[in-house]
């Protein structure tokens, strides 16, 4: 299993990291966090899909709309490494279970200060995580607009 | 002297007998409140429509909207959206360009 946020790291380095973390199984249809939560850890996904969701009112109740889903391989809840510490989005694992390794904020960034060469690469790993969903809803939010601004202008 | 007489006998009656006319509607008017104290309602009802005496229907609730699509066809419908959203999101984002990122969508959700 490759995870995007240890690209480049050694098979030694990225063992050390994933040994910072704890293997947990999330049940389909089980919340892994949910919006406003205090983020202590990130997760790595290793197995099912996570998905990803935002409150919106539908029809005068709320109803959790789906946003994105990430695969084996892919990060969620980078919220824990950056200020305020709260996660914006609500994770769940849909029709069929998830296994997520779950590392403790504290832990990680004691191991990057200790180990800046990998925590260089880590570093440069959560910026392609982070910048990728800003171009990508940068790009949706830009799209959602010329459609509004077409519907005005008609 | 006697006409006098005969005049103010007259004013006096007339008087006595305006005051107990008087007194008749006075009293028939308070206890008419006493006893309806709903037409006190609907008389302060009626006065919020300036110049109109029509007394207002009572409130009604509106009856629950029927919508064409059920909830769960719209949820549906909206995940659907976001999925071909980003995956046009995704090829602007891997070659950006204007035509790529000014495509149109044929989301039925939009359509």
């Amino acid at each position: 299993m490759t995870h995007e946020l240890l690209n480049g790291l050694s098979s030694d380095e990225a063992e050390q990291v994933l040994k910072l973390g704890t293997r947990l199984i999330v049940p389909s249809g089980a919340e892994l966090f949910r919006l406003g939560d205090h983020a202590d850890r990130l997760f790595l996904t290793e197995r099912g899909r996570i998905r990803l969701t935002l409150p919106m009112q539908v029809r005068g109740r709320e109803e959790d709309i789906f946003v994105e889903e990430r695969s084996p391989g892919q990060t969620v809840g980078w919220s824990a490494l950056i200020p305020p510490y709260r996660f914006t989005l609500t994770a769940t694992a849909p029709l069929l279970e998830a296994v997520v390794i779950a590392l403790p904020r504290e832990a990680l960034r004691e191991y990057l200060a200790a180990n800046p060469a990998a925590g260089y690469k880590i570093a440069l790993n959560l910026a392609v995580v982070i910048g990728h969903r800003l171009q990508m809803f940068q790009t949706m939010w830009l799209r959602e607009m010329q459609r509004t601004v077409e519907v005005r202008s008609a | 002297m006697e006409m006098l007489l005969m005049g103010m006998c007259v004013a006096v009656f007339g008087m006595g007998i305006a005051a107990v006319a008087f007194g008749a509607a006075t009293r028939s008017e308070t206890s008419d409140s006493a006893v309806q104290p709903a037409l006190s309602l609907v008389k302060a009802d009626a006065a919020a429509h300036f110049f109109s005496d029509r007394v207002a229907a009572p409130p009604t609730v509106p009856p629950a909207p029927t919508w064409a699509v059920p909830i769960e066809v719209l949820l549906l419908q909206i995940e659907n959206h976001v999925r071909m959203e980003q995956a046009a999101a995704e090829s602007f984002v891997a070659y950006p360009t204007h035509a790529l990122l000014h495509s149109k969508t044929s989301s039925p959700f939009v359509n």
